[in-house]
């Protein structure tokens, strides 16, 4: 299993997915909020990250996808979280990332949701 | 360096706001930018991330006016092109306008105390939120001890839990990389890895291991191949225990480095609760493995009952029974009775060994000898032609003593060959002695061609036939000594005149009686013949 991550990005207008797979630690972390800030610097307000590839996150990176999250808040934008694993949507939760982010359980769904505001 | 005087009705309107309001400490430091007649004003936080630093480390905050200022600085660093004035849980530093004085003019006073009590407010608030952060990490962790606990009773896929037990070591302890070991006899295998390369196997007599499970030492070579900091713990207990928890550098916002002490303490809390869970998983693997053995033997003793002749062919003039008990589920002995117009052909036959692999070899013997018997009469070439066969499809060490006869049921000539089987037993009417049917070859499969020798012997009415294996006259007692040919004589001698089956019986209970209930270690197998009349 590879530790480094490997980011996937489909702009549609507004919105943005980010597609991960792999560890989101520190380095992982720093990639997707690099990533998540040009977007924010082009203009993009609402970001999903779909998850699917991802079995693994830490405290670092967590504490990362606050930061980006609290950045969205900061610019009234939006994010949200798709695909994740047991385990990961668990800890979102414990972590208190829900209170902010909305979790949807696919891509579609989130869609439908973010697409509609 | 002239101070300007501040606008007290905009700080007025600006203390309304909430203190540590981010916007509020913008307009904040730029009034004191002002006041200082600065290019560019800074508001640093203290932040000690490191429990074991000693080092002050300030991060940028807050900008107003021009730049650039360091994201981040080390005590120390300010100073220079820079005026730096500490408060309570931070920095305040300034640009001045032009070339900087060699003491740092004095800061304005009211606006110094305000920016200082609203940087103790976000400092507060950010510790808060640190805090808070911790607190729901320890509840993840505990989360995840408690949901290991659950797997044991949910999880039994061996291969699964493993996976699961890795990413959770390595996710609660914010470590890069991580393996899990699992004992195989002497040695420790690698069994999972995450994050890179670790070393296959290794020794569990290795030295170095011991330092490494008790946090003094780096463990045995190359076990995680450039990782600069190990933390390993046991799965289980005892001197080598089953399994072994590695977690390679451990991950900050600057980098990597040691694990602490909690560090250990959350992995063996995490270890112990994996030990009982993949303890299971072991035991259901083994559980499922005993009842898959369990399901092919049962298959192969069917096959087998299959192959054994259920009853014995009608003969007019002519007794005849067979009778054979495994010693297992599945044996290694054989026997036949087949009828070919007015011919018999008897066979009894003992594969080395037992189980499956004998049960195949039967299997074998069952196939080739039919086949030869449609077209060759019972003599050397067909003993030979199985012996070939027998030699070429089976191991080395396996081997098959055999007798097969051939009775002409007009005549009550029978012929016979003997590949290093028991020797068969004639017993004449009114006779206290048999007449042995010795062998005159090896048996099957022992060596290539062979040399095998038909003998005949008439049979008048009243004679019996006994065709048996090794595993009557080697029935042990408990001291030792084996049931022999000649108690069996005996028996044979004793039932004269009885039923075929009457017959079977007194062997079977008097080879039970001489073993004092010892197992039955053989199969046993008895064909009997007898002329009417």
């Amino acid at each position: 299993m590879s530790e480094s991550l490997k980011l996937n990005v489909d702009r549609r207008g507004d919105l943005a997915v980010i597609y991960t797979e792999g560890y989101i630690n520190n380095q992982g972390g720093e990639e997707i909020a690099k990533t998540a800030y040009q977007l924010i610097d082009d203009d993009c307000k609402v970001l999903l990250l779909h998850l699917g590839g991802t079995k693994i996150v830490n405290s670092i990176g967590i504490s990362i996808l606050i930061e980006i999250i609290e950045k969205m808040i900061e610019i009234d934008g939006k994010l949200a979280f798709c695909s994740l694993t047991p385990t990961i949507e668990k800890t979102f939760h414990i972590m208190g990332l829900a209170q902010y982010a909305g979790i949807y359980a696919d891509e579609p769904a989130a869609v439908a949701v973010l697409g509609a505001d | 360096m002239a101070l300007a005087a501040p606008n007290w009705e905009e700080l007025e309107s600006l203390a309304r706001r909430e203190i540590g309001d981010r916007a509020y400490l913008e307009r904040l430091l730029d009034l004191w930018r002002g006041a200082l007649a600065a290019s560019g004003a800074a508001l640093y936080l203290d932040r000690e991330e490191d429990d074991d630093s000693t080092t002050h480390r300030y991060l940028r905050e807050v900008v107003a006016g021009e730049g650039p200022f360091p994201a981040a600085l080390e005590e120390g660093d300010e100073g220079g092109e820079l005026y730096a004035y500490p408060v309570p849980g931070g920095l305040l530093v300034a640009r001045p306008d032009g070339e900087a004085a060699t003491e740092a003019p004095p800061p304005p006073e009211p606006l110094t105390l305000l920016l200082a009590s609203a940087l103790r407010s976000l400092d507060l608030r950010q510790q808060l939120k640190r805090q808070r952060f911790r607190i729901n990490y320890r509840v993840v962790e505990l989360e995840s001890v408690y949901e290991v606990g659950l797997a044991i009773a949910s999880t039994l896929d061996l291969d699964q839990l493993s996976e699961e037990i890795l990413l959770r070591a390595v996710s609660l302890l914010d470590a890069r990389r991580g393996a899990l070991y699992r004992r195989d006899g002497e040695m420790y295998r690698l069994d999972r890895i995450f994050g890179g390369e670790a070393r296959e196997i290794f020794s569990g007599d290795d030295p170095a291991l011991e330092p490494l499970l008790s946090g003094r030492g780096p463990g045995p070579d190359g076990l995680i191949p450039g990782a600069k900091h190990l933390l390993a713990v046991a799965i289980g207990t005892g001197t080598r225990p089953p399994g072994l928890l590695v977690t390679g550098d451990k991950e900050s916002r600057h980098g990597v480095g040691p694990f602490g002490v909690s560090d250990r303490r959350t992995l063996s809390l995490f270890a112990n609760q994996a030990a009982i869970a993949l303890e299971n998983a072991r035991l259901h693997r083994q559980a499922l493995e005993k009842e898959r053995l369990e399901r092919e033997m049962e298959l192969a003793a069917e096959i087998q009952r299959q192959i054994l002749p259920v009853g014995a062919p009608d003969l007019p003039g002519w007794e005849l029974i067979g009778w054979n008990r495994p010693a297992r589920q599945v044996g290694g002995d054989y026997f036949d009775l087949r009828r070919r117009e007015g011919l018999l052909t008897l066979t009894v036959g003992d594969v080395t060994g037992k189980g499956i692999a004998a049960a195949l070899l039967v299997s074998t013997l069952h196939s080739a000898l039919h086949l030869l018997l449609d077209r060759l009469d019972v003599g050397p070439e067909l003993v030979t032609r199985l012996n070939s066969h027998v030699h070429d499809s089976s191991a080395s060490n396996k081997f098959i003593t055999l007798i097969v006869a051939e009775l002409d049921a007009a005549s009550g000539e029978l012929a016979y060959v003997n590949a290093g089987h028991n020797p068969g037993l004639v017993i004449r009417r009114g006779a206290k002695e048999a007449i042995e049917l010795q062998a005159s070859g090896l048996p099957l499969g022992l060596m290539p061609g062979g040399s095998y020798r038909r003998a005949t012997i008439p049979l008048e009415a009243g004679d019996l036939v006994c065709l048996y294996s090794d595993g009557i006259t080697e029935c042990a007692a408990p001291d030792d000594e084996e049931f022999g040919m000649q108690r069996l004589i005996d028996c044979l001698v004793e039932m004269e005149g009885a039923p075929l089956g009457e017959i079977v019986a007194c062997i079977d209970k008097q080879t039970q009686e001489f073993a004092e209930g010892q197992p039955q270690l053989d199969d046993q197998t008895v064909v009997l013949v007898r002329r009417a009349g």
